[in-house]
């Protein structure tokens, strides 16, 4: 509309930001529980409709992404589609039952179940699929859920930058601001170890007083009842065994993960389409579809405003504030990434960081390497601060408990404020260290 | 004397000795109560929220239909049984420690379900555990009471028997 009034370009550079910081203003505070998705939608409708972004420009940029759009969807379908297969229902009781009927071993197991889980399948399979199953198993064993539960939920982040499609934030900045597998491992993999250290470390602290009882093993399940149709589980087992090592091989020859995600999916929806464990509608409400509205208009407002330039003078404010060293570059990065994720969430803090580390692309190796990697490790373990997704709503929980409403959700920030930061800074030193 | 008795899980033993030192000096009306927590199924709500889906039905199974949620999915389904289940067992297991008491079965939070239903169920007695006994340690000293136990006594209609786990092995404390 606005291109009939032939605006100046400062005022159009304007009216951008302001829609752009309305945009993340709506997604931090939410009015009236407005579902992100549709805030997200709403800032890049009126951006096309006052002109600021040009149709064209705007499908440019979302196409140009069509590599994370599929790796989300194929992420999502392979996690729905191997829960179908009751894997992760056969590995909780596996876990279980090596256990030995100690509440500690069943602890550590869990974290160590998490981590597999989300090393391979992304932290959204950790969180949304093995937490309601371990909370089914220790509700069996009679043992107290919180502590499970939260370990299963922070695990979920914690173990989040072992590989790049263990979150798909790492392939949104990875799509960007490419990184070889070994280049990533040489960077991220101590530091994920360490953090799962010390993320374990603390949880066996802080819940000591619940953990040294037992449990009576038998009754659980035996694994064999867990699995509801050995053909399609098998076949499940199958069809993973090959996508795992397939995934690899794509990072170490930057072949587009989506490809492998994808293809993997349609293995099992053909398997469980076959042997008849799923229909297309069942299978299909297993993902998340309000997630693509959200990654798309955040990709068209953040496309608005790196045409302002903004985004190159934040990039530049944060080279600044590095004072041009690997510390601070990785100090800064991580800082960052973490503050912006808890304020805005980690997808529309991953594609602004995106934006603004293009103007790092002339710092020397050392530095834009540190970047990159501290983006990602801010932005997938951040969340882990404050857990309930942002700090608007613990704000928001924060004020009900002032009404003396007893809430849920602050029990998280509790524990997210103690370890959270904790591992931030001993992760961020690591990476350093290996720079 | 209408007494209402807090199972958690760990304590029936506990409080079937409790009540037998009543029954030998009063008749008593016992109810038993087990209080499923709510809790843990909001938290894995925040969590589905953040990761874009639907929250867990509010509702056990066979859950109402309900205009802006789907019907619970298989998953959910084995969360309620598993609930259900449990706190069918460790009532029954109550029932051998007092063989004619009323058995009650709630579902939210354990602190505010116990002092609601002992103003309702018009108790003269809720007898209470000081925290469940998942293991021996942290029995004494100031960390001893749990959160629902402390609630109950700062806010129960009637008076309440706090029950504590014997421990002699740490005595004398310093003076």
């Amino acid at each position: 509309m606005l291109t009939l009034f032939h605006l100046p370009e400062f005022w159009k550079a304007l009216l951008s930001s302001f829609i752009a910081l309305l945009t993340l203003a709506g997604i931090m505070i939410r009015p009236f529980r407005w579902n992100e998705a549709r805030i997200a939608m709403s800032g890049a409708a009126l951006l096309l409709f006052l002109g600021l972004i040009s149709p064209r420009d705007a499908l440019f940029t979302l196409l140009r992404d069509w590599n994370t759009f599929f790796f989300f969807l194929g992420m999502m379908a392979l996690s729905a589609l191997a829960e179908t297969a009751c894997l992760f229902d056969w590995l909780g009781v596996q876990a279980a039952r090596l256990a030995g009927e100690s509440a500690a071993r069943l602890f550590l197991n869990m974290f160590l179940l998490g981590t597999f889980i989300s090393m391979l399948f992304s932290n959204d399979a950790t969180a949304l699929i093995l937490t309601p199953i371990v909370y089914v198993l220790v509700t069996k064993l009679r043992l107290p859920a919180l502590p499970y539960l939260f370990a299963c939920t922070f695990i979920a982040d914690s173990a989040s930058f072992l590989l790049p499609i263990s979150n798909p934030i790492n392939i949104i900045i990875l799509s960007h601001h490419p990184l070889n597998l070994p280049g990533f491992l040489r960077l991220l993999l101590l530091p994920s170890v360490v953090v799962i250290g010390i993320n374990v470390g603390v949880f066996f602290f802080l819940y000591r007083g619940q953990l040294g009882g037992s449990f009576d093993v038998e009754r659980l399940s035996s694994p064999q009842t867990a699995i509801k149709h050995k053909a399609y589980f098998r076949y499940t087992c199958c069809v993973l065994a090959i996508v795992a090592p397939a995934y690899m091989a794509a990072s170490a020859v930057h072949f587009p993960l989506s490809v492998v995600a994808m293809a993997g999916a349609m293995l099992l929806l053909a398997g469980a389409l076959y042997w008849r464990r799923t229909t297309l509608c069942q299978a299909g409400k297993g993902i998340s579809w309000s997630i693509f509205g959200f990654i798309a208009g955040m990709f068209v407002v953040v496309r608005a405003v790196e045409r302002t330039g903004l985004t190159t003078k934040f990039g530049n404010l944060l080279l600044h504030l590095s004072r041009g060293s690997s510390l601070g570059a990785v100090m800064v990065g991580t800082a960052g990434a973490a503050l912006g994720t808890n304020l805005i969430n980690n997808v529309p803090m991953a594609v602004l960081m995106n934006s603004a580390l293009v103007s790092i692309q002339n710092a020397s190796p050392g530095i834009r390497q540190g970047f990159i990697a501290a983006t990602m490790f801010g932005c997938d373990l951040g969340p882990n601060l404050t857990t309930v997704g942002s700090l608007a709503t613990v704000l928001w929980l924060l004020i009900l408990r002032h009404r003396n409403v007893d809430v849920s959700g602050l029990d998280y920030f509790k524990v997210g404020i103690i370890v959270t930061p904790l591992m931030l800074v001993a992760g961020a030193l690591t990476m350093w260290l290996l720079l | 004397m209408r007494v209402l008795c807090c199972l958690d899980g760990t304590n029936a033993e506990q409080i079937g000795t409790a009540l037998r030192m009543f029954t030998a000096v009063q008749p008593l009306t016992v109810g038993m109560l087990h209080v499923t927590d709510t809790r843990p199924r909001e938290d894995m709500d925040l969590i589905r929220e953040r990761f874009w889906r639907h929250p867990l039905h509010p509702h056990h199974a066979p859950a109402p239909p309900s205009e802006h949620l789907p019907h619970p999915s298989p998953r959910e389904e084995e969360i309620y049984e598993a609930e259900k289940a449990s706190a069918e067992e460790i009532l029954k297991e109550s029932r051998s420690y007092c063989a004619g008491a009323a058995i009650i079965g709630r579902e939210g939070r354990p602190e505010l379900e116990i002092v609601n239903l002992a103003a309702e169920w018009r108790a003269d007695l809720v007898i209470v555990c000081s925290r469940a006994a998942y293991q021996s340690r942290d029995q004494i000293g100031p960390k001893s009471v749990g959160h629902v136990a402390r609630f109950v006594v700062d806010h129960a209609p009637c008076p309440v028997l706090l029950l504590r786990p014997t421990v002699r092995d740490h005595f004398p404390l310093e003076r």
